[in-house]
């Protein structure tokens, strides 16, 4: 099928499209005005059954935890394919470690300087984010990504060497098994409690502490550390693939 | 609709724009950098503080490290042959 | 102007299957598909919007003040940290392909031959 095929039959099929979608957008409510009773009933209910002052956590963990679980399957299966992918071609020893440093022109002093004073203060950062997962705007998955962030810091400032010293491939894939199997086993327990599965046995705590909520904090713990284990896989198989290779970049 | 929310939306679809009709690579990360920081700015509007968290952290850092990392590890490949 | 959120994500979904129908080069291909994804976000959380209300956190407001749909912004949450993750798996993807084919053109690749 030629290029300039495909783009004709594009443009016909958003043609035939428009005018269904025209009258659709027409037809919903008016923005800013739709019916929600779904999150109106969880607004409403939430602060008092489980003592949590942040709806979207507790969505998250608590009304639909088992959607989260799935999401940290599929956030498992995709760092899984991802890491084997790329480390079933490489011929292991020679690519497998990260080499040692290239020639480079040599890192401004400025750099190191901020890489190193920015590092830990954006981990502790994001560590407070994943902890205050129920009264602030936060949670696993946001303080995870940031914590996992804040290790590109080091690999910025003093570069790959630092890094994989930093890293260590097997703890990060035992902390990322860990944190999903956790989740399940968080499920699992509440059924040996005489609970449905997840349902939110522990003690509730008081509002607007930051040990709030029961369960949810075991499940907020075990994503936020699935979630900083599975991004920092996929950096290290990424970095990995660049080790070795000649050029300027690093 | 505020006028706020109207030019934000409309920000974010330039932004979009941007980053599908930009061929190059290279510039396509700068893009996708940028539509990552106007659709945060378009979620705290829309009043999803945590959405925007994850926004700015996926737009701004993750993505554009993958997506650079995986070129130079192409373009190296290919210098190699 | 009413109809603006829906004409801006219908734009971004459009505007992104095109740059993949017409892609010329693999790592463009990914990222136009991480813009078809944020215009279901927008879908998503314009939904949810509620006009003058806010955010659904009650640390500083009193539990029960007019709130927005905190449902819809959890699915998005969620979505666009494993939408990263499967970008990478994709970005993967694409640097087998350059080593078995030595080429990132889409166009170049053809399905299946022995």
């Amino acid at each position: 099928m030629s290029p300039r095929l495909r783009v004709v039959l594009l443009a016909g099929s958003f043609a035939v499209l428009a005018v269904p979608a025209w009258r659709t957008m027409q037809a919903l409510p008016r923005f800013g005005h739709h019916a929600l009773p779904y999150g109106d009933a969880i607004n409403a209910a939430a602060p008092k059954q489980r003592h949590v002052t942040n709806m979207v956590s507790a969505v998250n963990f608590d009304y639909r935890g088992v959607d989260t679980l799935g999401e940290e399957t599929m956030l498992l299966a995709a760092v899984t394919g991802t890491a084997v992918l790329l480390r079933g071609q490489r011929e292991g020893g020679e690519r497998d470690r990260l080499g040692p440093p290239r020639p480079h022109g040599g890192r401004s002093e400025a750099i190191v300087l901020a890489s190193r004073i920015a590092a830990p203060f954006t981990f502790l950062f994001g560590l407070y984010v994943a902890l205050h997962a129920m009264v602030t705007p936060g949670g696993g998955f946001q303080g995870g990504l940031v914590m996992a962030t804040a290790l590109l810091w080091v690999f910025l400032g003093d570069g790959h060497l630092a890094w994989g010293r930093l890293v260590r491939t097997g703890w990060v894939d035992a902390c990322e098994g860990m944190g999903v199997a956790a989740y399940a086993a968080a499920g699992l327990g509440t059924m040996l409690a005489g609970g449905a599965f997840l349902q939110n046995v522990l003690p509730r705590g008081a509002l607007k502490s930051m040990l709030s909520g029961g369960l949810m904090q075991v499940l907020n713990a075990a994503v936020a550390l699935a979630v900083v284990a599975g991004f920092l896989t996929l950096f290290v198989e990424f970095l990995k693939e660049t080790a070795g290779l000649q050029g300027e970049t690093e | 609709m505020t006028i706020l929310l109207g030019l934000l939306y409309v920000l974010a679809a330039a932004g979009g724009g941007c980053v599908a009709l930009i061929r190059d690579p290279r510039r396509q990360v700068m893009a996708i950098s940028a539509n990552g920081v106007v659709l945060a700015l378009l979620f705290l509007a829309l009043r999803a503080p945590d959405v925007a968290y994850s926004e700015i952290v996926v737009g701004g850092a993750a993505l554009p490290l993958l997506f650079l990392v995986t070129l130079a590890s192409a373009r190296a490949r290919s210098q190699d042959r | 102007m009413n109809l603006l959120p829906w004409i801006i994500a219908a734009w971004l979904a459009a505007v992104g299957i095109f740059g993949i129908v017409t892609s010329r080069h693999v790592v463009h291909l990914i990222g136009c598909l991480s813009v078809v994804q944020s215009s279901t976000y927008v879908v998503l959380l314009s939904v949810g919007f509620r006009a003058g209300a806010a955010a659904p956190i009650f640390y500083d407001k009193p539990p029960g003040t007019i709130a927005v749909d905190p449902v819809v912004q959890a699915l998005v949450l969620t979505d666009v940290v494993v939408g990263a993750a499967v970008t990478a798996l994709l970005l993967a993807i694409a640097l087998q392909i350059c080593r078995r084919k030595n080429t990132l053109d889409p166009e170049a690749l053809r399905p299946l031959r022995p």
